[in-house]
């Protein structure tokens, strides 16, 4: 809301400065978000007196002036206005000078004849709407005078919070004002002269849907004259953001500002038969509006109507068709109350919001349909001319008494958390007009109206009634006063301490686990990211994976197995389709990372995100946390003391192998995993790593070429894993069990077994592991040969078997007994020869 | 043979062997010499083979020149010896000289983002005065982040919150983590003291200082007095922890889950409060919404509100971090260039 000083000080005295008054009204809750100068843009326009006017010798539409600006020689002008006479004030742009819009005056030649300064019309200087003319000033404007000491202004930009529709208007702030200052406020004088027939004659109003339309206040202006307001009205509509249109439309618009409440003048020759009927619209009507759209109204739809159809969607937007012109004379003025959320939901329906609808949505009060009417009667008639009819059409003319609210003054202490006496708190909310006495006997409180009504009994506290002024709609319980006795008060007085209440009992943080993961991975060279959840089908659909939309739901962390994480959850009105589904998977967006990076010129990027995938099976949504991620170019960075070494899919499985470790796993099992796209299908697994409470799973792999050249990505290979780790979304890493250390030494042997090329390597280790009994501590592959005297079809792994025993030292002869075991057992399941 | 023949021999032996010990050039050379002087075949043994021709009574004397012989032997052996392995120890630490200006092999290090870094940093302060973390979903239910926070369907208080609607019906995208405090207090009860961390969305377009994704922190504290002045205590020690001394202050606010409402303002970080364009020329920064939790919103979340009172907060990630960090975008939290990122070190 734009707050123009000079219009506010018609209420209210101000006699602080702007600054002032602008943190005084934030810290009363009207939060002032802008100080603006209104004519700070006029630079060296001054007021000047025309003392001649003559026709320019070389162009029939120019005229020569000359100009007495109060000192100096007068200035010669060129000026292509009619309106202009001898005697006349006027606002001169002396050369130098800059208008709205950075237009800067300079000296000029114009058909030949020199020009110094131009003559301004309220359109240039943007203050009135008058394009054609030059503004003509009062004859007793000083001389001389800059323009923006005359009519600049201080604009305050006010957000009004929507709870205080009351407040969105000149007098409603000033009602604030006078809260903070102290000062009086003063209501603009309302007299309506009513010198014509009774409006009976001219206005009949039909309410036929009363619960949407609570009260209908109409009045008849006869013998209008349509033309423009006068231009201090002009001004003071232009510095609060409205554009001045005709005295009527102006009138309404003014009143609307001035009280807040929206009213609509229509052309009174175009309401048929003098009947308006409030009512909704039918199944296949039509209307053009203001705007000139035509609409086709739905059946919900509030409708103002004479006896031929709608001539207006009430409370949004009048119709084209009795719209105000220049040859209206007659006009009824419509001052109604209509249902907030009705009004909120054609505006929305419609996609048409007007400053009107606006204030209908934030509740009316009752009696301002009456004093709107007769305040825009006023005002047409000043400034318009004509005739009011006798009386006014009112549908609902009894004005509801005040509301009365019962609190507790200790209560309003106790949410303040500091003792502030009842005296004190009466005082306060006298000064935004809230009167309070003391509650009779058996008053109760209303603790609360929704969901369910709460009504207590106050027992022995001090009980007082607050008599609610008609304007403030948003009073309804006890904590209402409260806030109001402390904005009133100031936070300021407010003490502050720190709680000394019962703590609550223990809880694991959720973000345990994951603080631990993304530790881990920064520690192992990995940066971090977080990106949008949002991202767009095709991408999403590109990363899809086969088992994505079958099996269990994704509680137990598992991404493997058949695991499903259901459909893609999609958005309904999305800003673009670049962001309209929720991801399932992060490597896409990880992707994108990538891309980006690489086109700032990086060439190796390691990153990883633990971020939310989302999905839903049939209308159940689900999300999970899952860890993510890619690595592509170089592995170390390249020195002078170390050689660059391209990220493959063993960095990958090495970081999982990494985490198993930290978190308390076992080591992971890997099963390759063939599918193909979006994966390279033969550098693609899934592993597992599963304790019985704790599990580990997903899938390492390489991403397959088509999958690169889709995110137009330049690295060769890039290589990814999106991992569900029990505990993200919650829980706590389990304690270390020690081992005691061993007291025997232990004993380790070397085995070489020769396998065909296909085998894989978790067969052989599983094997070993299979046979080598209680003994066998650790394995570990140090070696992979292919080559002579090897056959091509075969390769040979080596492992170290390390074997110890907690009671003793072994013998050679048990050692030996169970590198038999594996020998003749790895030979027998794989088919594999021992090297020897 | 006789003893002064075979002693003076000895003596010679001596006198040869120190000189060419002494002047031995390196641990070869004195290997050498120890076998030529002292080894089983050596120079020593040759000598004392004459002892057999002795007379019985002279053999002793001899036994005992020997002893000397040899002991002088091995003793300046041995001190050769630690000479010369100084010096070539000492020639060894002078061919391994390197250049230490030389930068180090690097050590990777990844950097974590600062979103999740600033959560951890405001749940490290709440932390300290017992509040527990939580989190909600972010499909939510319209009833959730909404209704039951006094924001009916025609509210006009909705314009507040755009918001992105999904294809399940009855749920849109939180557009703030406020309903955490609804599922927070139907799970558990006073008292409540509760961190909700987490992503919201909104209908918004994107630029310096909008996103359709953000983070947001609310703060949840439920009791029998829980008042408006613990509230603005805490927030003080919050303040002050992430931002350093500085003056803070209450003003009204407006949310229809909170009655009375605030914001909370801090000095500006920029300007120390004199006023300058990041503050509006009011000297004053405002870094989260918060209120005393409206009756209908403890109801709802099955608390009596005659019994109990409470306050939220709710914060912006975002905005933390940028007044932490100086960061002039928002964008720059989701982009993730890792030029903005590797500063986080
Ligand atoms: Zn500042």
């Amino acid at each position: 809301m734009r707050v123009p000083l000079n219009w506010l000080r018609e209420y209210v005295d101000v006699q602080l400065s702007p600054e002032e008054l602008a943190e005084r009204l934030t810290l009363l809750g009207m939060e002032v978000q802008a100080i603006e100068h209104w004519g700070a843009d006029w630079r060296s326009v001054v007021v000047g007196e025309l003392l001649t006017v003559e026709k320019h010798p070389f162009a029939d539409r120019l005229h020569l002036t000359s100009v007495n600006i109060g000192s100096g020689e007068p200035l010669h002008i060129v000026c292509g206005a009619n309106n202009i006479a001898p005697g006349q004030r006027v606002p001169v742009a002396l050369p130098g000078a800059v208008l709205p819009g950075d237009r800067r005056i300079e000296r000029t030649e114009k058909m030949g004849i020199a020009s110094e300064g131009m003559l301004c019309s309220g359109d240039e200087l943007h203050i009135t709407s008058d394009a054609e003319g030059i503004l003509i000033l009062p004859a007793a404007t000083p001389l001389g005078q800059q323009l923006s000491d005359l009519y600049g202004d201080v604009v305050l930009d006010v957000d009004v919070k929507p709870n205080r529709g009351d407040a969105l208007c000149l007098l409603g702030l000033a009602r604030e004002v006078a809260a903070a200052t102290g000062a009086a406020l003063r209501w603009p004088e309302i007299i309506v002269k009513e010198t014509g027939d009774p409006v009976s004659d001219h206005l009949r109003v039909d309410v036929r849907v009363p619960e949407l339309c609570s009260r209908f206040v109409g009045r008849w202006i006869g013998g209008v004259k349509i033309g423009p307001s006068p231009d201090a009205i002009q001004m003071r509509l232009r510095a609060a953001g409205m554009r001045p249109v005709s005295n009527v439309v102006d009138a309404s618009n003014y009143v609307m500002l001035e009280l807040g409440k929206p009213t609509h003048a229509f052309n009174g020759a175009a309401v048929t038969d003098g009947t308006i009927i409030v009512r909704m619209a039918e199944r296949g009507e039509r209307l053009e509006t203001l705007d000139h759209v035509e609409r086709e109204l739905m059946p919900d739809t509030l409708i103002i109507a004479d006896s031929k159809g709608p001539i207006g969607i009430a409370g949004v937007m009048g119709g084209a068709a009795s719209e105000i012109g220049d040859d209206t004379t007659a006009i009824a003025v419509e001052s109604a109350i209509f249902d907030p959320v009705s009004i909120r939901r054609t505006g929305h329906r419609y996609a048409l919001r007007s400053e009107a609808s606006l204030r209908f949505e934030k509740g009316q009060e009752f009696r301002l349909a009456r004093i709107g009417a007769d305040r825009v009667a006023q005002l047409t008639q000043a400034w318009a001319g004509g005739t009011i009819a006798r009386g006014r059409v009112d549908t609902a003319s009894v004005e509801p008494e005040p509301a009365r609210l019962a609190f507790r003054p200790a209560r309003v202490s106790k949410l303040l958390g500091g003792a502030i006496p009842t005296a004190d708190q009466r005082d306060l909310l006298r000064r935004v007009g809230i009167e309070t006495e003391l509650a009779p006997a058996g008053t109760r409180i209303q603790v609360a109206v929704e969901p369910k009504p709460l009504v207590v009994d106050p027992g022995s506290e001090e009980v007082l009634v607050a008599v609610m002024p008609t304007w403030r709609r948003d009073l309804a319980i006890e904590a209402d006063v409260t806030e109001e006795v402390a904005r009133i008060r100031g936070y300021e007085m407010t003490p502050a301490h720190l709680p000394d209440t019962l703590m609550p009992a223990y809880r694991h943080s959720p973000l345990r686990v994951r603080d631990a993961v993304r530790e881990i991975m920064a520690g192992a060279g990995i940066s971090e990211v977080v990106t949008h959840a949002l991202v767009s089908p095709a991408d999403e659909a590109a990363l899809a994976w086969p088992d994505d939309e079958s099996g269990p739901p994704p509680d137990g962390a598992s991404v493997t197995d058949g695991a499903s994480i259901g459909q893609p959850i999609t958005v309904t009105n999305p800003l673009s389709v670049q962001h309209s589904v929720l991801r399932r998977h992060l490597i896409g967006s990880l992707l994108n990372v990538l891309a980006l990076n690489e086109r700032q010129g990086r060439e190796s990027v390691a990153i990883f995100e633990i971020g939310q995938g989302y999905g839903r099976v049939g209308d159940a949504p689900r999300e999970w946390n899952r860890l993510a991620f890619l690595l592509a170019g170089s592995a170390a960075q390249p020195g002078w003391n170390q050689a660059a070494r391209a990220y493959d899919i063993d960095d990958a499985k090495g970081l999982v192998e990494l985490l198993c470790r930290l978190l308390r796993l076992p080591a992971p099992v890997y099963t390759a995993d063939e599918t193909g796209l979006p994966l390279h299908p033969g550098r693609a697994l899934t592993v597992v790593a599963q304790t019985e409470r704790e599990t580990l799973s997903g899938r390492v792999a390489e991403l397959h070429p088509d999958t690169i050249a889709r995110w137009d990505v330049r690295a060769g290979s890039v290589v990814v894993a999106e991992l569900a780790i029990k505990g993200l979304a919650g829980g706590n890493l389990p304690n270390v069990r020690v081992q005691p250390t061993p007291r025997f030494p232990e004993v380790d042997r070397d085995l070489a077994v020769i396998v065909e090329n296909a085998r894989p390597a978790a067969h052989i280790e599983a094997s070993i592991r299979g046979h080598a009994g209680e003994l066998l501590r650790r394995v570990t592959l140090f070696d992979v040969y292919r080559g002579a005297p090897l056959a091509a079809s075969e390769k040979s792994l080596a492992y170290r078997l390390v074997f110890g025993a907690r009671d003793r030292t072994l013998t050679e002869v048990e050692i030996d007994g169970a590198m038999a075991q594996v020998r003749s057992g790895v030979e027998v399941d794989l088919g594999a020869h021992i090297r020897t | 043979m006789d003893f002064e023949t075979l002693s003076a021999d000895l003596r010679g032996l001596q006198e040869r062997a120190l000189k060419e010990i002494a002047a031995a050039a390196d641990p070869d050379a004195l290997e050498q010499l120890q076998i030529q002087y002292l080894g089983k075949k050596g120079d020593l043994t040759a000598v004392l083979r004459g002892i057999g021709a002795l007379p019985a009574e002279d053999r002793p004397r001899v036994g005992a020149i020997a002893n000397e012989v040899s002991e002088a032997v091995k003793g300046a052996l041995a001190s050769r010896g630690t000479e010369l392995r100084a010096i070539v120890q000492a020639q060894r630490l002078l061919a391994e000289k390197v250049d230490v200006t030389l930068p180090g092999r690097s050590i990777a290090r990844g950097t974590l983002h600062p979103i999740p870094e600033t959560i951890a940093a405001i749940a490290e302060v709440f932390g300290q005065f017992g509040f527990v973390i939580y989190e909600g979903p972010e499909v939510e239910n319209d009833l959730t982040n909404f209704q039951m926070l006094n924001i009916a369907p025609d509210h006009p208080a909705r314009d507040l919150w755009d918001t992105l609607y999904v294809d399940i019906p009855g749920h849109l995208l939180r557009t703030h983590t406020s309903p955490g405090q609804i599922r927070v207090m139907q799970s558990t009860k006073p008292p409540i003291r509760a961190l909700l961390p987490g992503r919201c969305f909104r209908y918004e377009a994107v630029d310096a200082s909008h996103g359709f994704e953000f983070f947001q922190v609310e703060g949840l504290m439920v009791d029998e007095g829980t008042s408006m002045a613990d509230l603005q205590g805490l927030l003080d020690e919050f303040a002050h922890a992430l931002f350093g001394p500085r003056k803070t202050r209450f003003r009204p606010g407006y949310y229809p889950f909170t009655e009375p409402s605030v914001a909370f303002d801090v000095e500006c970080v920029v300007c120390g409060g004199v006023g300058c364009p990041a503050c509006s020329k009011t000297g004053w920064m405002t870094i989260l919404g918060a209120g005393m939790v409206h009756p209908v919103v403890l109801q709802y979340g099955g608390i009596d509100p005659e019994r109990y009172q409470g306050f939220a907060f709710g914060m912006g990630v975002e905005r933390i971090s940028n007044l932490r960090h100086s960061v002039p975008d928002l964008r720059y939290y989701l982009e993730n260039d890792l030029r903005f990122l590797e500063q986080f070190r």
